[in-house]
């Protein structure tokens, strides 16, 4: 009784730190001035609808190329700390993986081809509307875990991985680079022609961009996955 | 009309997921629980995508799209879910009485 009398004390509680939280709450009636000046910016300047990609991939992609750069090393140092472990647990034979049931392996038969697609959707939709790279990488991911869960016993090319990971690499670096020659600065768009505004085909090189990133994080965290792994 | 019906599809969804919250509360182990939630939600985000539909009519691609992918995934999930619930012992709750994957496990019981 007292335990359910303190539940709905508590619910109360919340329920009136939510509702003042609520009542004061006021929209932001503009744009801060930065905010302003990118929203303007980025469709003019660069072609792209989504003002957020935009952003991500020209003015600060140097900072998305040190991100990639941080994923990269997490990627080496979650193999390093598991390759000690893993032929410490070889030796019993109880820690081999059970099969996973039929059921399982007829749904990830249907399901990985179905996100793989929605991954290449979220890829190449980045310029447009809500999505790219790091997004659609980490989708792709997801369905190497769910290829993984339904067959355990499944080896990944990991050296396939890492070549196709790095040959991203160096190309998003190159996009670059062209860009510090034919255009304004290191990683600018405009290299490629910005095309007609909201194009599949538009904004100049950040689509582009966006398929290398998308790969490279998509091989990044599969072989983090696959690392962790018994 | 369509957003009548359509509201009337998104109350319904609602409803449903009202239904599998209770169940999770109300049910007496981890097995039903889980039945309770899964099948509730499947077809209360069913009915809710569909409203919405009734809502956007653009969207109809995208949110059958959509029903699909949950129809595909709820259920084995939870089956997933259940199935390591068992494999690590979880009690079932007092009034069970049938155990149907034991009976299905005899043949490879060495193994497990």
């Amino acid at each position: 009784m007292i335990r359910r009398a303190s539940i709905t004390v508590a619910v109360i509680l919340f329920g009136l730190v939510f509702a003042s939280l609520a009542a004061n709450h006021v929209g932001h009636q503009s744009l801060p001035p930065l905010a302003k000046r990118y929203v303007e910016l980025v469709p003019q300047d660069l072609g792209a609808p989504n003002v957020i990609t935009g952003i991500l991939l020209t003015y600060r992609a140097f900072d998305t190329l040190g991100e990639v750069a941080v994923l990269f090393m997490v990627a080496a140092g979650v193999g390093l700390v598991l390759k000690t472990r893993k032929r410490r647990s070889k030796k019993s034979p109880e820690t081999q993986p059970r099969q996973a049931s039929e059921i399982v392996q007829t749904g990830a038969q249907i399901l990985v081809p179905l996100i793989a697609i929605f991954a290449a959707y979220i890829i190449m939709n980045g310029h447009l509307s809500a999505g790219g790279g790091f997004q659609g990488g980490a989708v792709i991911a997801s369905s190497v875990l769910l290829l993984l869960l339904a067959d355990p016993q499944q080896r990944l090319d990991l050296d396939f991985l890492s070549s196709t990971e790095s040959i991203a690499g160096v190309l998003f670096v190159l996009v670059g680079v062209a860009g510090l020659i034919l255009a304004d600065g290191f990683l600018d768009n405009r290299v490629l022609p910005l095309g007609e505004f909201g194009a599949f085909f538009s904004a100049g090189a950040i689509p582009l961009l966006s398929v290398l990133l998308g790969v490279k994080v998509g091989c990044e965290l599969s072989v983090i996955i696959d690392r962790f792994r018994a | 009309m369509a957003e009548v019906i359509g509201s009337i599809l998104i109350l319904l969804g609602a409803l449903f997921h009202f239904s599998a919250g209770l169940g999770m509360l109300r049910m007496p182990d981890a097995y039903t629980r889980m039945q309770a939630g899964t099948k509730a939600s499947t077809l209360g985000n069913t009915l809710i995508l569909a409203g919405l539909a009734f809502y956007h009519p653009g969207w109809t691609l995208k949110l059958i799209i959509l029903i699909y992918f949950v129809l595909m995934t709820n259920p084995v999930s939870s089956h997933v879910l259940a199935r390591a619930a068992y494999r690590i012992r979880i009690p079932m709750a007092r009034e069970t009485t049938v155990d149907a994957l034991r009976d299905a496990r005899k043949p490879w019981r060495g193994s497990a």
